[in-house]
């Protein structure tokens, strides 16, 4: 006779299946999406999947028929890891500064928050009729830089306040007390001890840059970044290289993530052996 | 350089004829807003000497501890060391060096760089700090270990690194902000042996904060009670703990029972108190001039007292006698502490001998009588404002 100690209760049953169910809605269309990438000659945009081949992927980098991809990917790639340099200097710095209180502080913290909570489409409309203003024009470079940068900013921030808080002031002391300068503590110490931080704030920076749509919407000029150039796909491309491309761009977003976190794995269990 | 780097016995002499770990604090202060946590503090700590500070959280020995090494900078006054003012300079030009209480081990680096950490900011060639931080470690018999992450070490072991890595900048003053309170009982102690043989054998001072009565008592030449920012008493262990000099140090270090009198009448060689319940207790005259009337508070050890049972045939008026009603009994396994209620509002407390204990026991609701004898009266210098006890009566 089975005889359980510990039954599981109803509501394990009923939480497990929700759970099943989230995990179904947030990957089922992106697998979705990589299976079909791999249609036949004959297929459609639907299931099912016939005569498997490569040939929507061949599609994808071929001008003529799909809109610039290559040339998208060759603003989009650039941009991200410019915002992610940025990203990382400007918040790790700016995390550092806020570790000591200065009259106001609190008040420029959440004044750097807050462009979280605006609409990236009204933010994006915003930086457009600013720049014209001024007399610049909109480029992928200037107007959506600045624009990405107001998304990733206040995410760095946060994730160096997390960081940064954890971080037991008595190892700079430590540091000061074995005869280290300023700069030799934050080099030899306080940089290594928050590397992982950075690590994630520069995932954060790269990620939400690359995959940015409605703070480029307006900012990006002329020529699309990539989340524009499949936005404009999908009104005009019916063919299953939109999903070739869908997914390797994912691909390439996992790519970057992946290294973020093995680095990040690789520093701690170097640390905890 | 590296003369400076390397500490063995032969170095630790130099050291004392270079300079001298002699601390002088001159009206120390130091205030955080509008919270005094060091007021007006003077105390001279001679070179060589293991030095405890102790007082409750809050009492401002870890912010001199702070001072000290230069984490803090004093509102005002002065520190000298070997009888150089240092105020304004860093721990490594000071001469001391400090040992977290968390240990602060940099866990990115190895117990060997962590230990080579104060070299190679130096400048020292990569082998040479090695080859030195290895020999740190043989003295604290961590170098088989010397690969490891500080994670992967025990409490214990950490705190030798963290020992390690502070010996090897070959300091006049080594400043422990409670070392010992991480670590377990059984380690606790073994680590306080070491520390004290270590302070003796290096011959340097050392300045360590501590809560821990017997930690303080059992380690240190010179032991400072603080209370409020003020230091309350400065001496021997024996000092502090036989001839206490305030209620406060009477009641901190030896938990000692405090009563109070009004000095009733003068003998040869000792007085008479009446305490405000009409308790007679015999005083042996000390240097201080005493007058009939005067009030005057004395200390009584737990462990000069004797407890019986109270008959109504017992003299009301005996001297050198209390009655009350006992509050618990707690066996300690080689005594009994036995806690009594005067009038159910003083607490008066007794360790009675097992064998004594044994022969009447005695237990919570009795009335009973304790009773000393006049030789281990102690008669402060300070009167007792604090009549209902102190809250650090344990």
């Amino acid at each position: 006779m089975a005889l359980s100690y510990n039954p599981r209760p109803w509501t394990f049953y009923v939480l497990a299946t929700l759970f099943g169910l989230f995990i179904l809605f947030l990957y089922g269309p992106m697998i979705s999406v990589l299976i079909l990438s791999f249609q036949g000659p004959n297929g459609s945009l639907n299931f099912p999947l016939r005569e498997p081949s490569l040939m929507w992927f061949d599609e994808v980098f071929s001008p003529r028929r799909v809109g610039d991809v290559p040339g998208a990917f060759g603003r989009s790639f650039p941009l991200a890891m410019i915002v992610m340099v940025l990203t990382i200097l400007i918040s790790v710095t700016a995390g550092f500064g806020f570790r000591h209180k200065f009259s106001g502080s609190s008040a420029i913290f959440y004044t750097a928050i807050a462009s979280l909570i605006i609409p990236g489409l009204v933010l994006s409309i915003g930086i457009l009729v600013t720049a014209r203003f001024l007399g610049i024009s909109a480029d992928w470079f200037s107007t959506a830089l600045g624009a990405h940068l107001s998304w990733t900013l206040p995410f760095g921030l946060l994730i160096m306040f997390a960081v940064l808080g954890r971080l037991d002031p008595s190892y700079e002391e430590a540091a000061f007390d074995l005869g280290a300068s300023r700069w030799q503590t934050l080099k030899e110490v306080v940089v290594p001890i928050v590397f992982p931080g950075i690590i994630a704030v520069a995932l954060f920076g790269f990620t939400l840059s690359y995959d940015e749509f409605p703070r480029s919407w307006l900012t990006a000029g002329t020529k699309n970044t990539l989340p524009l150039e499949i936005w404009t796909m999908t009104t005009n491309v019916t063919s299953p290289s939109l999903y070739a491309l869908g997914a390797i761009t994912t691909g390439i977003s996992f790519l970057v993530i992946g290294l973020a976190l093995g680095s990040i794995i690789l520093i701690q269990r170097k640390r905890a052996g | 350089m590296t003369s400076t780097s390397n500490i063995d016995a032969n170095d630790a002499v130099a050291v004392q004829s270079e300079g001298s770990g002699q601390i002088r604090l001159v009206n120390l202060t130091k205030t955080f807003g509008n919270t005094q946590a060091v007021a007006n503090v003077s105390l001279t700590i001679p070179h060589g000497s293991y030095c405890c500070l102790i007082g409750p959280s809050g009492c401002g020995k870890t912010t001199i501890l702070r001072m000290i090494a230069g984490h803090e900078t004093p509102t005002s006054g002065d520190i000298l060391i070997g009888g150089t003012s240092v105020i304004g300079q860093p721990p490594v030009n000071r001469g001391t060096a400090m040992m977290f209480q968390s240990y602060a081990l940099f866990p990115h680096l190895t117990i060997l760089d962590n230990v080579a950490f104060y070299l190679k900011m130096r400048g020292v060639k990569k082998d040479e700090r090695r080859r030195q931080a290895h020999e740190m470690l043989e003295r604290v018999q961590l170098d088989h270990l010397k690969e490891r992450m500080p994670a992967q070490l025990s409490g214990g072991q950490q705190q030798r690194v963290a020992l390690a890595r502070a010996l090897i900048t070959n300091p006049k003053v080594l400043l422990l902000d409670e070392p010992l309170s991480a670590l377990d009982e059984f380690l606790r102690l073994q680590m306080r042996g070491e520390l004290k043989s270590l302070q003796k054998e290096l011959g340097i001072t050392f300045v360590h904060v501590t809560h821990t009565q017997p930690e303080a008592i059992a380690l240190a030449d010179m032991v400072v009670v603080m209370d409020n920012g003020t230091i309350e008493q400065a001496g021997t262990a024996l000092e502090i703990f036989n001839k206490p000099e305030t209620p406060y140090v009477a009641r901190f270090m030896g938990a000692q029972n405090v009563l109070t009198g009004k000095v009733d009448a003068m003998l040869a060689g000792s007085a008479h108190l009446v305490s405000h319940r009409g308790e007679k207790f015999e005083i042996p005259l000390t240097k201080r001039s005493t007058e009939v009337g005067d009030t005057v508070s004395i200390s009584i050890r737990r462990d000069v007292i004797s407890v019986k049972k109270a008959s109504d045939t017992d003299p009301a008026a005996a001297v050198n006698t209390v009655f009350g009603v006992v509050d618990s009994t707690e066996y300690q396994g080689n005594f009994v502490k036995v806690s009594l209620k005067i009038d159910g509002v003083d607490t008066f407390v007794a360790n009675i001998s097992d064998a004594e204990y044994f022969s009447e026991t005695v237990g919570p609701g009795d009335r009973v009588m304790a009773s000393w004898k006049t030789a281990g009266v102690h008669v402060l210098s300070k009167v007792d404002t604090d009549s209902a006890g102190s809250p650090y009566a344990i």
